[in-house]
């Protein structure tokens, strides 16, 4: 682990990292250092602050864990006996940099006496904000670094007027008119996906411009991660018979994350911040289950299709929910060219919502699904698989071969390597197959060739011996199989049976594919 | 490189999707193990690359490269149950249809109200009641609610960018303007009370919308960096370019600048017309200025005429014109002999009944001259020329039966039959049949039912029956023709006139058909007695009245038409 963390560091960055010691009042957003967890110190960088009756909480992303695991904790669980990562300054203006880390010590000295909330304050009129344009090393007063602590901090009445008004703190020397802060604050942020890009990644750097180019021809249901919301904002959520803790960042109205609880209603998804306002739409409301056509049923669950123009409330709320669990699905744009499958279970209350993947109703790079989730208080139960399992099943339908849409999250990886390994050894280890090519697998089980490809290279099952090419089927994959088939014989095997699907493969005309309105 | 199965530096042949590829056990092959690191590495997993790298995807990865499937497993965050009065809040009301369920309602379809109480909500209504006298009635939840939606409602029609430019809280007066279309008149007493709590609400979210909105595209700048912004609308997708979308798009400019075109010239055309009809009316206006310039010099100069030349002279005009056209006009014109005095007014009635007799004038004639030139003919042909084929028909086939008839005497006829047999020749043929012919259609159902009974060879006995009353007016010629001589089955005749042949429809006629002909059969046995009877009774009287009339025709009966009926 350290290796890999050093490793990232060392081909990422090529400037050398600023580290030093830092105190609990001169730590500031983007700042990197050692938090507990779970009994170890983990590296991780501080996305957020914000002031709580005893003391200020952090919230903060572990390096190389999921976002999901990112999380609040209160300043004891900061380790600052280590020297802290200062965040990289942009080098686009050196000079400010100097100017701001000049003003880091100053603020150091003043740290204790300063108050808070005044700084907070100083922070909210948009003269100072609109001020803060000339030269950031100019402002060597403490509330600066005060303000910029603020970034993103969720306070009442705060954000609901200003909702980031600390990065523009930071501001880039373009903006020249108090109201443009609201652009600055997209610099900042943009300026913070370099940063990223450089530390985490060699790979390609998407600004923000080219990423919304993206998006509104693309069609794409995914976001580049470091574009969206970095802090979640929703505590936790009451579904159904659970209490669940959401994983991301969501665009519910934002007054919710003022609240503990999100009432979330089972049926129609919508949300409630009040308990006694759920209550009385739990009595008014009449739906048992998703609005649209059951497609297939069998004695377990059942599928529905969801057209997302024809019901866009409901695919909003669902698009809401599953934001909670996707990284990477985006809510940037509307729900009108996708169709929703939903799986449910059922029992005398209704038609539960279990999972569900979206489609799009015409995939021009010919994905078969853009976004695939299971409810957490449902996962671990081969749900997903048999949502994955389904995908391909419309796609037999249809007649083509299918990908699911890039980029997976690490359970879609996981989740897809697995249903691709045990379709394919399922069919391989037919006893009468002695040959097969790629091709004739995507067929049988409409997965693309490079998928099939992969997926043999992944599981080591395609080599070359002897100047021709193998399939093997390794003694590692045949144990997983009969071990699989064991289970099945005990457990009953959940599968989808095609003959339950009542389904043809949707036409639409051009004016409903059309995504204005 | 010894990648490829110890091959040395041999480059692996290229493997094609197509190709066949052998399956085997791993036992069959020889193990290379470095195979596996450089495998790996090649695939991409499709993982963003930031987050490949994270320590329990890379854990769970080589888990499964390692067979190790159970070790991969992902940490997420834990659920657990609630402690919500589940079964209250969710009531078992589902029952699952035998067949998959089609819905198509939406979520605000089967959520009633949108508005829902909240604790203050409840306070505020049961401070409400209490001051309330009791008489007057309560208020209840759903009434609150409703005028708390109707509130916010109208608040987002007159206000839609309040979020932007901070408009004051809506007033009640202006709430009133909206209220008589929407609320009902029971919620309109609670209205003024509950504004003043729904202005305290909107108040404290700084006149927001008081249950809190997801947030749309609001047309401003920080629409792109507000995360909050969400399900924006799409654009129009480009369309691919291609030369045919390219033609049509030439073809659909085409037609619209057609179209443009064509509108503009009738526009054109229209102002044309307009500016003629002003000169028109000014030229009139000119003309009664004169006319009234006559008048007042007529009556200075005390001129006696006839006033001619103050009105207008059109229809002299047309009186003049009207010779002239008429050699060109058709014949089936408007009667001209009304246009003498065109200044009275024709009847309408009179032009119809003019024109009507025209009209019959020409088929009486025409007639005539088709009957002339058939004369000493039968028209055999189907749907024949001849102004009553069918009579004509009728009586020729009937013709040889005559002959064979003499036997017996005419025990009874029927006028009207007696008549047209003989008229075939007679000089008064012609009158009568126009008169029939006129008359056909009403004809037919008056005719008297009219039997004959014949001996046959070996003496067999025939009864031959005529218009059994059977409704031929509704039968196609050709088909009537088909089963003239079948009149047993008369009544039934529409069964032969239905000719829609799918399977359906001659298979319930197949099963229907045999019960009922049974029946149908009695009935009209019996009916048919009944008939005979009743023109039996007739046709007696009428023979009587008729026998003299005979006397004194018969030489024109030729060779026995005697029509015998007989039950």
């Amino acid at each position: 682990m350290g290796v890999r963390d050093s490793h990232g560091e060392t081909t990422g960055t090529p400037d050398p990292v600023d580290r030093g010691f830092a105190t609990l009042n001169t730590i500031r957003i983007g700042v990197k250092a050692m938090v507990q967890k779970d009994g170890e110190l983990r590296k991780a960088e501080i996305l957020s602050i914000r002031q709580r009756k005893d003391g200020p909480s952090f919230y903060v992303h572990y390096v190389d864990f999921n976002k999901r695991l990112d999380e609040w904790v209160a300043s004891s669980r900061i380790d600052l006996s280590q020297e802290v990562e200062w965040p990289q300054p942009d080098k686009a203006d050196k000079k400010k940099t100097a100017a701001a880390s000049k003003a880091a010590p100053s603020k150091n000295v003043n740290a204790n006496k300063r108050a808070r909330a005044e700084s907070r304050d100083m922070s909210q009129t948009p003269d100072i904000l609109g001020g803060n344009n000339a030269n950031v090393g100019k402002l060597s007063r403490p509330s600066k670094a005060g303000g910029k602590e603020n970034l993103g901090v969720e306070t009442p009445g705060d954000s609901s007027m200003f909702p980031s008004e600390a990065v523009s703190t930071a501001g880039t020397p373009k903006a020249t008119e108090s109201e443009d802060f609201e652009m600055a604050d997209a610099a900042a942020e943009s300026k913070s996906v370099k940063e990223d890009h450089v530390q985490t990644t060699t790979g390609e750097v998407i600004t923000r411009g080219e990423e919304i180019e993206r998006l509104r021809t693309g069609g794409s249901m995914t976001q580049n991660p470091t574009e969206i919301h970095r802090v979640r904002n929703l505590t936790r959520l009451q579904m159904g018979k659970y209490d669940v803790e959401p994983w991301y960042f969501s665009p519910y109205p934002d007054s919710f994350s003022d609240v503990d609880l999100v009432y979330i209603d089972e049926f129609c998804l919508s949300y409630f911040d009040n308990k006694r306002a759920f209550e009385r739409h739990r009595a008014k409301c009449t739906l048992t289950h998703p609005p649209g056509n059951e497609i297939y049923r069998d004695d377990y669950i059942s599928f529905f299709e969801v057209d997302g123009r024809r019901q866009r409330t409901w695919c909003r709320n669902l698009c809401l929910l599953s934001k909670l669990f996707l990284d990477h699905k985006t809510l940037y744009y509307d729900v009108d060219p996708f169709l929703f499958y939903c799986m449910t279970t059922r029992d005398e209350t209704g038609c539960h919502f279990v999972g569900y993947f979206s489609k799009e109703k015409d995939s021009a790079e010919g994905y078969n699904l853009a976004c695939i989730m299971t409810l957490p208080q449902y996962q671990r139960r081969g749900f997903g698989r048999l949502l994955i399992s389904f995908s391909y099943e419309l796609s037999k339908r249809e007649g083509k071969l299918g990908s699911p849409e890039k980029p997976l999250s690490d359970l879609g990886l996981l989740g897809y390597r697995q249903y691709w390994r045990e379709t394919l050894v399922e069919l391989l280890i037919e006893p009468t197959r002695e040959a097969i090519s790629e091709n004739e697998l995507a067929v049988l089980t409409s997965m693309t060739e490079k998928d099939v490809h992969e997926t043999l290279v992944v599981f080591n099952m395609l080599r070359y011996h002897k100047g021709n090419w193998v399939i093997v089927l390794t003694d590692q994959v045949v144990e997983e199989h009969e071990k699989r088939l064991k289970k099945e014989e005990i457990k009953g095997a959940r599968k989808i049976d095609p003959a339950r699907l009542q389904w043809k493969p949707p036409v639409f005309a051009a004016s409903s594919r059309t995504w204005n309105w | 490189m010894t990648r490829y199965g110890g091959l040395g530096r041999t480059r692996p042949k290229k493997l094609t999707s197509k190709a066949s590829i052998p399956v085997v056990r791993e036992s069959e092959i020889d193990i290379i193990d470095d195979e596996i690191q450089s495998s790996l590495q090649q695939i991409e997993t499709g993982v963003e690359k930031a987050e490949e790298s994270e320590i329990h995807l890379q854990r769970a990865i080589n888990a499964t490269a390692q067979g190790k499937v159970n070790e991969a497993h992902i940490p997420t965050p834990e659920t657990i149950l609630s402690n919500l009065q589940y079964d209250e809040l969710y009531p078992p009301i589902f029952s699952q249809p035998a067949t998959y369920i089609r819905f198509s309602s939406t979520v605000e379809d089967c959520c009633g109200c949108p508005y829902n109480m909240t604790e203050d909500d409840d306070a505020y209504l049961k401070l409400m009641n209490q001051k309330r006298d009791p008489s007057a009635g309560r208020c209840t939840e759903d009434i609150f609610e409703e005028v708390m939606n109707f509130f916010e409602e109208t608040a987002q029609i007159k206000q839609p960018y309040a979020a932007i430019d901070n408009p004051p809280v809506l007033s009640f007066a202006e709430m009133q303007d909206m209220m008589d279309a929407t609320l009902e008149d029971p919620m309109k007493i609670f209205a003024k009370e509950i504004y003043e709590h729904w202005k305290s609400c909107r108040m404290s979210v700084q006149n927001n919308a008081i249950v809190p909105q997801l947030k749309f595209e609001t047309g401003q700048d920080t629409d792109d960096s507000d995360p909050f912004v969400c399900f924006r609308r799409r654009e129009v997708r480009q369309i691919r370019k291609t030369r045919g979308r390219d033609a049509q798009s030439a073809e659909k400019l085409r037609r619209l600048r057609k179209e443009l075109e064509d509108a503009r010239e009738l526009v054109a055309l229209v102002r044309q017309r307009e500016i003629a009809r002003r000169e028109m009316l000014s030229m009139e206006r000119h003309l009664f200025k004169q006319r009234a310039e006559v008048k007042e010099m007529k009556r200075k100069l005390n001129v006696k005429d006839d006033d001619e030349d103050l009105i207008n002279q059109k229809p002299k005009k047309r009186a003049l014109d009207m010779p002239a056209q008429r050699p060109n006009a058709p014949q089936l014109r408007m009667p001209l002999k009304a246009g003498q005095g065109a200044e009275d007014l024709q009847l309408l009635e009179d032009v119809q009944a003019e024109k009507e007799n025209e009209i019959l004038r020409d088929i009486k004639q025409n007639i005539t001259k088709h009957i002339k030139w058939n004369e000493g003919y039968v028209d055999h042909t189907r749907a024949p020329l001849s102004p009553s084929p069918e009579r004509t028909f009728d009586v020729a086939t009937f013709r040889p039966a005559f002959t064979a008839q003499l036997p017996t005497p005419p025990s009874s006829e029927s006028s009207g039959e007696m008549e047209t047999s003989l008229d075939v020749t007679s000089p008064l043929f012609s009158k009568d049949k126009l008169a029939s012919h006129d008359m056909e259609m009403h004809d037919v159902p008056h005719r008297m039912p009219s039997f004959r009974r014949r001996v046959g060879r070996g003496g067999r006995l025939m009864i031959d029956r005529r218009n059994m009353g059977a409704n031929k007016v509704e039968m196609d010629p050709l088909k009537a023709d088909r089963f003239k001589f079948d009149q047993e089955d008369s009544d039934e005749d529409h069964d032969y006139d239905t000719d829609a042949y799918s399977i359906q429809i001659m298979q319930h006629r197949a099963i229907t058909m045999a019960k009922a002909r049974e029946q149908a059969a009695v009935a009209a046995q019996a009916h048919a007695q009944a008939q005979a009877q009743a023109a039996q009774a007739q046709a007696q009287r009428r023979l009587l009245e008729q026998n003299g009339h005979q006397g004194s025709m018969g030489s024109n009966l030729g060779p026995g038409a005697v029509t015998v009926s007989e039950t």
